[in-house]
């Protein structure tokens, strides 16, 4: 081994963390917001990926525009499904968990009866598709997409959370719904909100996925279980996503370029369960009482 | 004078429990209404019911004639009550700033700046706005909850035990604010309180609640030393 190819696995878990970290930002959004574990994540993130194809097959949209129309799909989607089912159940946690499980078969089987199970292909631009070099490590242009597009939506999150007053509303619900709901905060409609929010961002991730990897129902599987260990690792706030998937995805990078893939997620999935029994509540726990 | 809050037989539910019962009572504009009581007959639930937070209600809640028993709580804040709970109920992950601002959003012109009264009379967390509420002592925190009720513009203030667990130099502090926004600023409170000497000092009128009921009511004069033996002494 030499410091160089170390240099590489670095640069490579950066790519890595970004894509993790994107896959559970809705996620996290949803879930330290109103509480609720959306096991629907996946398939949010499968429509996005779908939307994509749809609007680029169908309607020939540039793929940079299939992002943003992406986010608008899948956040329809969600306020949806908020309004129609889940805004009944925020009370019962467990009810929410089989809920969101039964529209994630719902939404699978509903997206393989429209489009069949065969893979679907996002085209990308052309200068997306080479490589580029950084330092000594060769890097996939669009990987390089894909974080830039994780760094943006990152911002614009903190800006929308800490420095709106949308943003304030929200945190105040996480923190005591009752006292926000006395001082004239509607509580529903912020749930509404971030739920269609989530599903949003699940949406412009599955975009990306689409390009990564290829578009079919079940994608969204390979995704989710990454997704939810940032959120609890993390605690289930933004900054515990970011820093959990900073970590885990250059612990990923790195052992595996010791070992290989597979040994690598076997160790960080182990580290995980050791890292939860010393802290069940995450990196960074919202200290509020949440209902 | 005209009625500003009045509760026509109202009967308030925790699950199927019963914790206000067949409870009537008004307040005119401007006035300070004291609410005694032992521990734990129904104080704090009126406090709540006025503001919707119990699992539910029924009979007739109006402020200025306007029925508000069906509204939701974050409606409810709009009609001007601020409200100051047991416990004060800051969010400990804000600052002073953000908890104020909180108070904002139930006010009814909308405006989205801390007004300048809950400064002026506070001037501690003028000094200290943007540090996190959670590290307030309790006599600040009480301050702050104050402050954060009077940012919503109300009318009538919901004092819920303001002076519990302060030091007495603060109460003292507190009452003298509490006299100076009910007499020079014309907001109405309902202050539930377990010191007489705070409610005698305080209040135009009083309401004896005992077991989930109105016992006695009438101008704090006719609050008779017979009166408080009876249904305040364990």
């Amino acid at each position: 081994m030499d410091l160089g190819s170390l240099l590489n696995a670095l640069i490579l878990g950066v790519s890595i963390a970004s894509i993790w970290l994107i896959a559970a930002l809705g996620l996290t959004i949803i879930y330290g917001t109103a509480g609720v574990i959306n096991m629907a994540h996946g398939e949010f993130i499968m429509l996005g990926a779908y939307s994509s194809y749809m609007l680029q097959f169908y309607l020939g949209l540039p793929y940079l525009l299939c992002l943003p129309a992406s986010f608008v799909i899948v956040a329809l989607v969600g306020l949806a499904l908020e309004r129609g089912l889940i805004r009944y159940l925020y009370n019962r946690p467990l009810d929410t968990l089989l809920a969101t499980y039964g529209v994630s078969l719902v939404l699978m089987q509903g997206v393989r009866l429209i489009f069949g199970s065969d893979p679907k292909y996002l085209a990308v631009p052309e200068m997306f598709q080479s490589n580029v070099m950084l330092g000594s490590a060769s890097i996939s242009a669009f990987r390089i997409v894909v974080l830039g597009i994780t760094a943006f939506l990152v911002f614009a999150l903190w800006l929308l959370f800490y420095k709106t007053r949308f943003g304030v509303q929200v945190r105040a619900v996480m923190q005591n719904k009752e006292m926000a709901a006395s001082f004239g905060i509607n509580s529903g409609r912020i749930y509404m909100m971030t739920f269609a929010l989530g599903a949003g961002l699940a949406g412009v991730a599955g975009a990306l996925f689409g390009v990564l990897a290829i578009v079919l129902p079940t994608m969204g599987a390979s995704y989710v279980v990454q997704a939810f260990l940032m959120v609890v690792v993390g605690g289930g706030s933004l900054a515990g996503s970011v820093v959990a998937s900073g970590v885990t995805g250059e612990m990923q990078s790195v052992f595996a370029f010791f070992t290989n893939d597979t040994f690598a997620r076997f160790i960080i999935f182990v580290l995980i369960v050791v890292f939860l029994r010393f802290r069940p509540q995450g990196l960074f726990a919202q200290a509020g009482a949440r209902r | 004078m005209s009625t500003l809050l009045n509760f026509e037989n109202v009967t308030s539910y925790y699950g199927a429990t019963r914790i206000l019962k067949d409870f009537s009572f008004e307040m005119e504009q401007g006035q300070c209404l004291c609410v005694l009581g032992r521990n734990g007959v129904g104080k704090t639930t009126l406090m709540r019911t006025i503001m919707g937070l119990t699992d539910r209600s029924t009979g007739a809640i109006r402020i200025n004639g306007a029925e508000i028993s069906a509204k939701p709580p974050h409606v409810r804040a709009t009609y001007g009550l601020g409200y100051v709970p047991q416990g004060r109920g800051i969010l400990s992950d804000f600052t002073v700033r953000e908890n104020i601002l909180l108070g904002t959003f139930a006010r009814a012109d909308k405006a989205s700046e801390i007004p300048d009264i809950c400064l002026r009379i506070f001037p501690y967390l003028k000094e200290n706005l943007d540090k996190r509420a959670g590290l307030l002592s309790g006599g600040q925190k009480q301050q702050l909850a104050i402050a954060r009720a009077l940012a919503v513009g109300p009318q009538i203030l919901l004092l819920d035990e303001p002076t519990e667990g302060i030091q007495p130099n603060i109460v003292n502090e507190i009452g003298e604010i509490l006299k100076m926004l009910n007499k020079e600023l014309g907001i109405s409170l309902i202050l539930t309180e377990q010191h007489i000497k705070v409610a005698r000092k305080l209040g135009d009128a009083f309401l004896m609640v005992d077991n989930g009921r109105v016992v006695a009511r009438g101008p704090i004069a006719e609050m008779t030393d017979e009166l408080v033996n009876r249904h305040m002494t364990i």
